[in-house]
């Protein structure tokens, strides 16, 4: 405690000190800019300073907006999995009438449709569908910065014939450097549960685990550059489950084309405060 | 009859079909054209054929870039429906002038529909009723048009063939026609000769979106012409900038000079009693450098960025600094393709000196065209970057891999179900199958992956024992027959062995072949039929230039056509060799792998058991581009 006090007064005086010495340097130079200053025609002062004023609100303003941005949530999955119905469940209510393979990100700033009747003030979610074709995956990065949440949609009724490729997409997904530094939180929803068929999203999960624990053993363990796979996912050794991600991965069930969408709406509530 | 229409939007929402229709279509057509060709920027083409087990329809569609709507007619195959491109211009026109970001339904479009249908198809009928009348006549009509055309050539002189494309979209459509890509030619030409007739004006008939096949051909000729002075002009201009940055951004081999040089030398080893005195190369290698993270220099970037606006300035010089700034300011109102049009040809002419073969950059551009014309412009942006953006975008997507490319994986999975995982190395003569089947197996090996090669080369004297030489080098088996064997039957044996021999990969080296050499060719077929192999690896060298496209393409249609199977497999993946001799002439990778849909999974860019790598998207695109 002692030392502690006397080292503050030191350095209280120190800084007086300093402070002093500095004043005596500024002084010969304050009255230099004020000459310079009365020199100048007071027009002008004034225009810089407007200039000064309005650049630093658009920075301000650039700041505030971009920081707006963490209310991103991201559909991802396998094309054909439902993204884009999803995504139209959520802003219309309502699928259409139907959709295709989509060609490019569908984006939108929008309440939630089933928030709309609700009262109070309610935060507008910026949902991006990003394309699922395999091609227009390098798409996903450029939002990726921006998300505060993804979704990852599986098809849980064509579930076997697309596990691998699912698995090899929500693998990339982990290892993403971008997810894993955030720890931007995961949904796996598995779609498409309206129909009899469909799997239960119990197996669902057990299947990916299995199948993401032989991609690690065939990407990270052996060879270290072949794939820009970031990190290495889970613990060395344990068969992997999600549990031992650094972020949040959560499984949920839902159906897209006769709006089950309720786990996606409070996962998505869950991570954009209203 | 036409069976289905829709439009969606290109995020892939169904805005409108038509519920008379109300066909329900066999399969998914759309998809499939989505995923199989609009993504494939193959969108220049003209028409799609969809097949399915109980449906074959034809597929035909148009864009509205501006709002990024599609429009999409189906119908059956066996018909040849004349007045589908007609009738989906003008649903274009007026469902652009209803349509609204916001709205979602549109049922009053119905009705519009069912007018515009019923206009089409009756000009459909006049067209058949006249074709039997009017044939003398119509010739001597489509002789003045020629004339017509030798003369002017004018744009204006036929605007109008798609509502909005205006002239130029003629003179594509022309080129489209010339190149012969679709049934549609003579139908076409049948079409506007007969229109041409019926409606003795002019207006109407180039109204209908009629045109000469003749004129148009002339035309395109002329425009060539031009087209080719032109580049020459700016060849002459451009070829000393291109060559500066080229020597500077040389990426390929960086990184393994350091540990070549020492181990290239094999030589020295191998004595007179070889058996015993070869050295074992196995371990001491190093990583293959499939394994080894590629730092890519992107030091010139920003220098390299420059010298693309430098390139691209002599194009907006031309038309006068002033408008030209006035428009980077305001941002033009809509693109249109003879905006389009110097900018592609600079991009075109710089993509084949990449070596890109001539036509996968003719039909790239028109793509791109396709995906930009009746865009905005924004401000502060040029034409040339606006392009060549699209461009960028464009490549990126038909390079990176439609399907996983990690063998590794697959060979896991083979594994576990007590299978060989057997690839089948095909391609030309001396592009370097042997050699690179040797890597793949080094590679292979590091990832303790036990490896067996098959000697399947029964033709070529020497290849067994080149085989054999690799072979004992990295400590592998090697399945052999000698020679004089027919090597499906070898490639069998080699993979029934390879079970009790406790091998997870086998690796079939084939004889070289050339595309057009057809018993060859069926020999290749038969091999890959009787063995079903994991995967079918081509390989291509990386200097070849336009025959790349003669090379996979024969080689996929060959083994097509001559597999004893209905559904026969076809190449799955490319091996690309000898890319450390191309420096920046990267445009063979681009070639292959448009016109097969393959992806590149390795590149041998080397002479050592190490230098195999993967490609790498990102740097070869900035290399075409640069």
């Amino acid at each position: 405690m002692e030392g502690f006090k006397e080292w503050k007064k030191q350095a209280e005086q120190w800084s007086s000190q300093a402070l002093q010495q500095w004043k005596k340097q500024a002084e010969p130079l304050w009255s230099q800019a004020h000459e310079y200053i009365q020199q100048v025609p007071p027009t002008q002062i004034y225009a810089a300073l407007a200039i000064l004023l309005v650049t630093s609100v658009l920075l301000l303003l650039g700041r505030l907006f971009k920081r707006q941005k963490a209310n991103t949530i991201l559909l991802s999955g396998l094309n054909g999995s439902g993204k884009t119905v999803l995504f139209y469940q959520l802003r219309d209510g309502s699928a259409h009438q139907g959709t295709v393979t989509s060609m490019e990100p569908n984006e939108g700033t929008f309440v939630l449709n089933s928030e709309k009747s609700k009262n109070g003030k309610l935060k507008p979610v910026h949902l991006v569908d990003v394309p699922g074709h395999s091609r227009l995956r390098p798409k996903l990065d450029e939002f990726l910065p921006q998300a505060a949440g993804i979704v990852f949609v599986v098809d849980a009724l064509e579930f076997l014939p697309n596990l691998r490729a699912a698995s090899e997409y929500l693998y990339d997904l982990l290892t993403k450097a971008s997810v894993v530094k955030k720890k931007i939180p995961i949904l796996i929803l598995c779609n498409k549960t309206d129909k009899v068929t469909a799997h239960s999203k119990e197996f669902i999960r057990k299947q990916l685990e299995k199948e993401i624990d032989k991609l690690r053993a065939s990407r990270s363990a052996i060879s270290t550059a072949d794939i820009a796979n970031d990190f290495t996912l889970g613990v060395l050794g344990e068969p992997f489950s999600f549990t031992q991600c650094q972020n949040k991965v959560a499984v949920a069930e839902g159906a897209g084309i006769i709006g089950e969408v309720a786990e996606v709406e409070r996962f998505i509530r869950d991570h954009v405060k209203s | 009859m036409l069976e289905q229409l829709l439009i969606f939007t290109r995020g892939g929402l169904i805005l409108w079909t038509c519920k008379e229709l109300g066909n329900a279509l066999k399969g998914s057509p759309i998809d499939t054209l989505i995923r199989s060709c609009l993504l494939e920027e193959r969108s220049g083409a003209a028409s799609y054929d969809y097949t399915a087990p109980g449906a074959a329809y034809t597929l035909k569609w148009t864009f509205h870039n501006e709002l990024g709507l599609v429009f999409v007619a189906v119908y059956q195959k066996i018909l040849h429906l004349l007045y589908v491109d007609d009738l989906l211009a003008m649903v274009k026109q007026s469902f652009a002038e209803i349509y609204d970001p916001k709205r979602t339904v549109y049922d009053d479009f119905d009705e519009t529909f069912r007018q515009l249908r019923k206009e089409a198809e009756a000009r459909a009928e006049e067209l058949k009723k006249s074709k039997q009348v009017g044939k003398p006549v119509s010739n001597s009509r489509k002789q003045g048009q020629v004339q017509k055309a030798g003369l002017g050539g004018d744009k204006k002189s036929n605007e109008g063939g798609l509502a909005s494309d205006g002239g130029d979209g003629n003179a594509v459509k022309g080129r489209k026609l010339e190149n012969g890509i679709s049934n549609g030619n003579h139908v076409v030409s049948k079409e506007s000769n007969v229109v041409g007739t019926a409606n003795g004006k002019e207006n109407t008939s180039s109204n209908l979106g009629a045109f000469d096949v003749n004129k148009l051909k002339s035309r395109s000729k002329v425009g060539k012409k031009t087209e080719k002075t032109a580049s020459l002009d700016r060849k002459g201009s451009k070829a000393e900038p291109i060559k500066k940055i080229t020597k500077k951004n040389r990426v390929w081999d960086d990184s393994p000079q350091e540990s070549r040089e020492s181990k290239l030398d094999f030589t020295d080893t191998v004595g007179e009693n070889e058996d015993n005195n070869i050295e074992v190369v196995a371990a001491d290698h190093g990583e293959s450098m499939m394994d080894r993270d590629e730092d890519y220099s992107s030091e010139s970037e920003a220098e390299e960025e420059e010298e693309v606006g430098k390139q691209s300035k002599p194009d907006s010089k031309k038309k006068g600094w002033f408008s030209s700034m006035f428009q980077s300011i305001a941002g033009k109102a809509n693109l249109e393709r003879s905006d389009l049009e110097p900018a592609l040809k600079a991009l075109k002419d710089r993509l084949m000196t990449k070596n890109v073969a001539e036509e996968i950059a003719e039909k790239l551009c028109e793509s791109v065209a396709a995906s930009l014309e009746g865009k905005k412009l924004g401000s502060f942006t040029r034409i040339s970057s606006t392009v060549q953006g699209a461009m960028e975008e464009a490549l990126v997507r038909i390079l990176t891999p439609r399907r996983s490319i990690d063998i590794l994986r697959d060979v896991h999975a083979a594994k576990e179900q007590g299978k060989p995982y057997v690839v089948v190395f095909v391609g030309v003569n001396g592009v370097g199958k042997s050699t690179n089947l040797a890597k793949v197996a080094y590679w292979l090996q590091q990832h303790q992956v036990s490896v067996m090669m098959a000697a399947c080369d029964t033709f070529r004297s020497g290849a067994v024992e080149q085989l054999r030489t690799h072979a004992r080098r990295l400590q592998i088996p090697i399945f052999e027959k000698g020679y004089e064997k027919d090597p499906a039957v070898v490639a069998k044996e080699a993979i029934q062995e390879a079970k009790p021999n406790g091998s997870d990969v086998v690796l079939v080296d084939t004889a070289g072949r050339m595309q057009d050499n057809e018993p060859l060719m069926r020999a290749l077929s038969k091999l890959i039929y009787i063995n079903n192999p994991d995967l079918v690896l081509f390989v291509g060298e990386a200097l070849v230039g336009n025959d790349a496209v003669d090379q996979l393409s024969k080689f996929n249609q060959k083994l097509g056509d001559l597999s004893p199977s209905p559904n026969p497999r076809l190449i799955d993946g490319i091996l690309l060799t000898k890319f450390d001799t191309i420096d920046d002439k990267v445009g063979a990778a681009l070639s292959m792998v448009y016109i097969s849909g393959a992806p590149v999974m390795f590149v041998g860019c080397g002479q050592s058991y190490t230098d195999l790598k993967k490609l790498n998207v990102k740097s070869i695109v900035k290399t075409l581009l640069k």
